[in-house]
């Protein structure tokens, strides 16, 4: 009796399995999209992560979107014009935008948005750093925001590119923190259809769009767990396109005869760094510094030396397997013309890092192998820690180990939770060399800010490195106007902190995703940076016929 | 009569462990190291007011209990504060009306998010329980009745086999495999599906729930054939089976109505443990195959340092195990009337 029910259950699995799918020929036009992982909230005030921001960007507006060459174009509004002090500016609101639900889409809405984004401190990014020079925010009946900041600063594209305007008729009835928004109402060229967390967000064109309409009916997102998991979908043509997989993956992608791998900067970068804990005692936080690093990191020279000790390229081609380039400062090659690739990295010469700390000092007093401090007081072993969920730090770790024993360094390395690092980190600066990484901002001045002085107290500086130079200049760069003499300030500030070897910075990962080449063409694969799911590419791809 | 005051007093221990559990779980996450408010978001944008804004929201800025600020590292403060300002109490008072927090991933309440997710869970598990035991329990007869012969040395090698399989490999093994046959390789449905007809979702749900149906039911078939089968030679080689054979009763009976009944006996206890620990065991099956059930949802949590999200996951394991514990103590007491026995 029970076997009789078990062959009957397993029959219906497999004839159901057999029948599902089957299409009729009115089916919309559908791309789906593979992602690890899934928007966190679609409110867009808590949103942190990229992927709930890849919504933000498909279905709402914002007064400038990002281009994939790092510049930035108008969007909802006709003209933008400064007062001659930088201090107030008017955006002309382009006339018949409408809403996802048919309402008008008015200054008032924009400007009702942004005092949103001033006044909630809870939201932790729109708040906290994109609406920190913001004034006071009105609008005219003649459809214009007059935005007025409290200082006049050069980057206001940047800080309003993630401020998405919100529907005033909708959001003035909820609570800003608890709402979920899981309906969205946007104004962008697609509209939320459905959601289900952690599973898919299903987009549809949005036909009223005021500039060009979408080639495709549908857009979905679909959620993996796993990015081994978004590869097989891929290779099983269960998905158009990813963008993200293992490195492992792109060599066995490539030879796939309908998947095209593209290779290039991320449209927000991930730096990963190489921290040295330099310290110098009297900036020690009083709230919670602890300080406990290695005297030997406060010295240049043996900073310098491991630079010189370090093989970037074979940690590359090991830990990136060849996709990325060799790194400088902070400030990636993603980030365009803020790039300053004039800097003439440190040449990998294990002799010349030998004769550095031989010079300096640091001989293997007690002939073990390692090199000790100049007075004998210790040896140059480092305690070296990287969280526990990193995949790349493991093997630099090992591969940085071999590297630095040839110039007498020692490493103690272990992984750490990623919770006991950022404790251990800033601002306890407990610790010696730490492997870790930022995302970056379009603009270069939030990672510029990591090696600012006045980052050390509130956890953002994670090496502790204190310039007045560099302080200055950071100030300065805040408030240049002038975009060449602001890149020119970037870039002295670049090649300082690379001469003092602050961090090093060992590559510039590259984003590498993958489209089917048999579903849809017209990807936008030749600009600066990489992106598919950008609303760029998802604009113009069409059906292969 | 007897069995009222059985059923009550393990009733009574049930409730007493889930008391100690709820302590434990919320004192766990507090000894934790870092800062919860920071935690998962690192970045030099995040500015010190927004940080402070943060901790506001999810109570964060208040004391751990009286007497201690945090613990970890151990700050100590004011004993004298009014123990409902602590975050200690505010968690068990809303624990009382059933609240378990807002995730600081998802800004989601907590005991929504897990509601949501647990029906998956349920609908996998059953499946994979429902199959597993059938296999299980007709393999292990096949082997115990066939003892020392081909059959069964068959039967033991592959369920062996079948059981120290690491879940996440096979599943892998299987993603890899079925995206080569179609099988969707994650999700419990296919984006947009909503707008067919009701019986086409049912196959499309039933079509993505064959793999980590299939590595479920493999992992854990294994088990219960290894136990069926020890459990019924030893019941086999009982006195009151020869009896029966000398009777003259045929295989179908001896077995049916003298043989099984006590070999389920262990089998049930594995069972009932297992239906509790599963909740958790899911975990890897989920999230290879991107099921959105409890586990993945865990999994989640641990990537993300969602500490109120993985303090909900962690009462309701616990809560599961436990009730399971006292289901099978109780189905114990009503198949096997031994124990009840002081």
């Amino acid at each position: 009796m029970k076997q009789k029910v078990l062959y009957i259950m397993l029959l219906a699995a497999l004839l159901l399995a057999a029948c599902g799918g089957g299409g009729s020929a009115e089916q919309p036009v559908v791309v789906r999209v593979g992602k690890a992982g899934s928007p966190d909230t679609l409110n867009p005030g808590n949103a942190i992560l990229a992927n709930s921001y890849t919504i933000f960007e498909l279905v709402y507006d914002s007064m400038y979107e990002l281009n994939l060459d790092g510049s930035f174009r108008l969007s909802i509004a006709d003209s933008a014009a400064v007062s001659d002090d930088g201090l107030t500016w008017t955006f002309k609101i382009k006339d018949g935008i409408k809403w996802h639900d048919g309402e008008a889409l008015t200054a008032e809405d924009v400007a009702w948005t942004y005092n949103l984004y001033k006044d909630t401190p809870e939201y932790p990014y729109l708040n906290g750093y994109y609406t920190t020079y913001f004034d006071a925010i009105t609008f005219t009946d003649n459809n214009e925001v007059i935005l007025t900041l409290n200082e006049s600063i050069p980057n206001l594209e940047s800080q309003l590119v993630f401020l998405y305007i919100l529907p005033k008729h909708i959001w003035e009835n909820v609570d800003k923190l608890e709402y979920e928004n899981t309906e969205m109402v946007g104004s962008g060229p697609f509209k939320m259809t459905e959601y289900a967390q952690n599973e898919f967000v299903r987009l549809s064109a949005n036909t009223e769009y005021f500039g060009t309409q979408p080639k495709v009916d549908e857009v979905i997102f679909q959620s993996f767990d796993n990015q081994d998991a978004l590869v097989q979908a891929i290779k099983a043509g269960q998905v158009d396109m990813i963008t993200e997989m293992p490195s492992t993956a792109a060599a066995s992608l490539k030879e796939e005869p309908n998947i095209e791998l593209v290779v290039g900067a991320p449209l927000s970068p991930y730096v990963a760094d190489i921290i040295f804990n330099q310290i110098d005692p009297e900036n020690c936080p009083e709230d919670g510094g602890i300080c406990s690093g290695h005297p030997a990191l406060l010295d240049k020279n043996v900073r310098l030396a491991m630079a010189h000790a370090t093989n970037k390229q074979q940690l590359i081609d090991v830990v990136l397997l060849g996709l990325g380039k060799p790194g400088l400062t902070l400030i990636p090659d993603g980030l365009g013309v803020w790039y300053n690739n004039s800097i003439q990295d440190y040449a990998f010469d294990v002799d010349l890092a030998n004769q550095t700390l031989d010079d300096a000092g640091y001989v293997d007093a007690d002939g073990d192998g390692i090199r000790d401090m100049p007075d004998g007081s210790r040896s140059l072993t480092f305690r070296m820690n990287w969280p526990s969920d990193s995949i790349e730090a493991p093997r630099m770790a090992e591969l940085l180990g071999e590297m630095w024993s040839a110039i007498g360094i020692a490493l103690e390395p272990s992984a750490v939770d990623p919770d006991a690092l950022t404790a251990q980190c800033c601002p306890a600066f407990d610790f010696d060399i730490m492997i870790w990484g930022w995302y970056s901002d379009p603009d270069p001045s939030s990672l510029l800010y990591v090696y600012t002085t006045d980052a050390i107290p509130y956890g953002s500086s994670e090496t502790g490195y204190s310039n007045p130079v560099y302080d200055e200049l950071y100030a300065k760069q805040q408030i240049e106007l002038n975009f060449d003499a602001r890149k020119d300030i970037v870039w002295e500030m670049q090649k300082l902190v690379h001469d003092d070897v602050v961090y090093i910075i060992p590559y510039y990962s590259a984003a590498v995703q993958a489209y089917r080449t048999d579903r849809f063409t017209g990807w936008i694969t030749d600009q600066a940076k990489v992106e598919l799911a950008d609303v760029t590419s998802l604009m113009v791809i069409e059906p292969v016929k | 009569m007897n069995r009222t005051r059985i059923i009550l007093r393990k009733s009574a221990w049930a409730i007493f462990t889930i008391f100690i559990v709820i302590i434990f779980n919320f004192f766990l996450f507090r000894v934790l190291p870092g800062d919860p408010a920071r935690a998962g978001i690192r970045d030099p944008r995040l500015k010190k007011e927004a940080i402070e804004a943060l901790q506001v929201k999810f109570g964060l800025d208040k004391p751990v209990i009286n007497c201690f600020e945090t613990l970890n590292p151990i700050k100590l403060g004011s004993c004298t504060i009014n123990p409902m300002e602590t975050q200690f109490f505010i968690y068990a008072g809303n624990l009382v009306k059933g609240e378990l927090g807002i995730s600081y991933h998802t800004n989601r309440p907590v005991a929504d998010v897990l509601a949501e997710r647990l029906w998956n869970t349920i609908l996998l598990i059953g499946a994979g329980q429902i199959l597993s035991i059938l296999l299980g329990v007709v393999l292990g007869i096949v082997a115990a009745w066939k003892a020392r012969t081909s059959v069964d040395y068959g039967a033991v090698t592959a369920s062996l086999i079948a059981w120290s399989l690491p879940t996440f490999w096979l599943g892998i093994i299987l993603l890899f495999w079925g995206s080569t046959v179609g099988l969707p390789v994650g999700g419990k449905a296919t984006p947009g599906i909503s707008t067919y007809p009701l019986i086409q979702q049912w196959a499309d749900i039933a079509k993505h729930m064959f793999l980590p149906t299939l590595t479920y039911t493999i992992v854990y078939m294994g088990e219960y054939t290894l136990i069926m089968r020890s459990s019924l030679i030893d019941v086999l080689s009982e006195d009151y089976i020869l009896t029966a054979r000398a009777k003259g009763l045929n295989s179908t009976q001896i077995l049916r109505d003298h043989a099984l009944k006590n070999a389920m006996l262990p089998l049930v206890t594995v069972i009932a443990i297992n239906l509790g620990f599963t909740v958790a065991g899911v975990i890897q099956i989920e999230s290879v195959f991107s099921w959105p059930g409890l586990g993945s949802a865990i999994f989640e949590a641990v990537i993300r340092r969602d500490f109120p999200m993985l303090q909900g996951a962690f009462l309701l394991i616990a809560v599961t195990v436990i009730l399971a514990n006292l289901l099978a103590d109780l189905t114990y007491t009503f198949l096997d009337p031994r124990v009840n026995v002081e």
